[in-house]
């Protein structure tokens, strides 16, 4: 019934504006937001006008509350943290053996536009870094560039329950500016790693990296996967369950690039992040999270956003290898358990 | 723990703000840091019972609202206008210009900051309990006051529409979890039988009535300039309201 469809909507938004744990989110919105550190993109004019003030907050859990604080609304384009997705969609398209003849599975502990590839089978070391990237961009079916854009746009429609548009800007300065994933692609197709369509590839690949989302589409894609590739609010299937653990993988080896070891030793969530600004994080089970925020350290990554994961893993003892007793109970915060100080 | 008390009714004229006022007053005698906090943005009003001049009071809950000053600002200590002898009271007044009324009705606010301040004023004062008095009826305010109440006090009228409001009141209470609930009947006449009416009610709600207050014209008479409670403490009505405050603080 639409009413009681409505009532449910509405308590259970209300019910997470009034959770201790988006309090909690609050407070840390408030400890970082004046945390100056880092530089936003400068590489093309789109990025560099983003202003360094912007920050935005969202986790999603795998039942389906979102918690929002800051500017969980501002568009941003997805550069980097488009991949893992694509590289999903591959699987599906391809399946896993032939997806693993074209594109490995190995952290390279290299910059993620760093022209290499595996020198005895010829493959890109990972879906992560950008050669990679172009490989599993190819491997996605469709007749023409059009519709295989409109099979990647649907799909993230899937994971985040809203259409999506590109920015153009940013694509034009993106292609502009991509020579060395020119260069990668050309190298691949030298090798026969890639199909011939690659100017409708390389399109591809520029066009996905600037899909525009919000950090609340962040944490529902995050949490899409926590949730075994169903879309936790619309109930979509967003992506084949068998591959949710493959995508999820290669986002803990592989998604924070040169410092993916730090990144798993200190906070041990499968994460990715782009040059925008955006953090993705994924922690099965139990929460997707989504952070938005344009300053970046040197090696590309959100600042505010590796800050903000850090204390969360800390505090709720989200590490993947976590054995210890965490200072908080995940589930008590989030459903406002009595035993909260929330005041 | 600070403890949160929000006073709802589901229609107007129940009485809402002079039973928060008389029932803050009760418990800041106990020698508590009380807050109240007005809430009912379209309809201000309990800064009279506490003689808070709204020239005097430059910051209001609109300007925390807007984001121009933090909330602890727009908290004034009204202790020394009602005469109190023993704790304190911080009220934190809604803006009655009309400017100001139409600029939140048009624009909204995000109910997230509300429940900030609501933090943030609970800490910055120190407060053993704040109250929150509402609009009436249902909306995303009134939800959130009751989502984040550790207690929550319902007054009714004995009428047929005050019990059906009642009734959806508690209803979406319950599936906002909240921890406590309470009713107060008001504005009952003397030819009533109170204990048959308490034992009516508590049957048809399943929940506890913690006072019943006549229709009285002692309080009426008193009502919109200064604090029951305080100018007539041996009452009945005053110990109806301690007993209210009982309720609250056990």
């Amino acid at each position: 019934m639409a009413d009681q469809h409505d009532l449910q909507s509405l308590t259970s938004s209300i019910q997470a504006v009034a959770s201790p744990f988006r309090s909690y989110l609050n407070d840390l919105h408030q400890k970082y937001q004046s945390l100056n550190e880092g530089a936003v993109a400068t590489y093309i004019p789109e990025l560099a006008l983003a202003n360094p003030n912007w920050f935005g907050i969202s986790v999603v859990s795998v039942d389906g509350q979102v918690f929002e604080v800051g500017d969980c609304s501002k568009l941003f384009t997805m550069e980097s943290i488009s991949k893992p997705f694509v590289y999903g969609m591959a699987l599906e398209d391809r399946g896993q053996e032939y997806v693993w003849t074209k594109v490995g599975v190995e952290p390279t502990g290299e910059a993620l536009n760093s022209i290499v590839l595996d020198e005895k089978t010829n493959r890109p070391y990972n879906p992560m870094v950008n050669p990679g990237a172009i490989a599993t961009t190819d491997l996605i079916k469709g007749q023409g560039g059009t519709e295989r854009l409109k099979r990647i746009l649907d799909r993230f429609r899937g994971y985040t329950g809203r259409e999506h548009d590109i920015n153009v800007p940013v694509l034009l300065s993106e292609k502009a500016a991509g020579i060395r994933n020119r260069a990668n692609a050309y190298l691949m197709l030298s090798l026969g790693m890639v199909n011939d369509r690659i100017e409708e590839t390389l399109d591809l690949y520029f066009q996905q990296i600037a899909i525009l989302v919000n950090a609340r589409d962040l944490a529902v894609m995050a949490a899409t996967l926590a949730n075994g590739g169903v879309n936790p609010i619309t109930k979509e299937q967003a992506i084949d369950e068998r591959y949710v653990r493959d995508v999820i993988t290669v986002m803990l080896t592989c998604g924070m690039y040169d410092s993916g070891g730090e990144w798993i030793y200190r906070v041990g969530i499968p994460a990715t992040s782009g040059v925008g600004g955006g953090l993705i994080a994924v922690v099965p089970g139990k929460i997707g999270i989504g952070v938005f925020s344009p300053p970046l350290d040197e090696k590309g990554h959100s600042v505010r956003g590796i800050k903000v994961c850090e204390d969360l893993s800390r505090d709720f003892g989200l590490h993947l290898f976590n054995c210890a007793q965490p200072k908080y109970d995940l589930n008590a915060w989030i459903e406002g358990d009595d035993s909260i100080e929330g005041w | 723990m600070p403890k949160v008390v929000s006073i709802h009714s589901y229609r107007g004229g129940t009485g809402k703000s002079n039973f928060t006022a008389n029932l803050a007053t009760v418990a800041a005698l106990q020698g508590n840091r009380v807050g109240i906090v007005d809430t009912d943005v379209p309809s201000p009003g309990i800064h009279n019972l506490f003689s808070l001049d709204p020239e005097n009071t430059n910051k209001t809950l609109n300007n925390f609202l807007w984001g121009e000053s933090p909330i602890e600002e727009a908290a004034y200590d009204v202790s020394a206008n009602i005469g109190l002898t023993n704790g304190q009271i911080f009220l934190v007044p809604s803006s009655v210009k009309a400017d100001d009324i139409a600029r939140i009705l048009k624009d909204g606010y995000n109910v997230g900051s509300l429940h900030d301040g609501f933090r943030k004023l609970v800490k910055a004062l120190k407060l053993d309990y704040l109250f929150i008095d509402t609009h009436p009826g249902l909306s995303k305010e009134t939800f959130l006051s009751i989502a984040i109440s550790h207690v929550l006090i319902l007054i009714l009228r004995p009428d047929k529409q005050d019990y059906q409001g009642t009734a959806v009141t508690v209803d979406i209470a319950k599936q906002l979890k909240v921890r406590k609930m309470l009713l107060a009947i008001n504005k009952v006449l003397a030819s009533m039988n109170p204990d048959a009416l308490r034992q009516k009610v508590e049957e048809a709600y399943d929940l506890p009535v913690a006072g019943i207050f006549p229709l009285s014209e002692d309080v009426v008479r008193l009502a919109s300039e200064g604090i029951f409670c305080l100018r007539n403490p041996d009452h009945p009505v005053t110990d109806e309201f301690r007993k209210v405050a009982h309720h609250i603080m056990s």
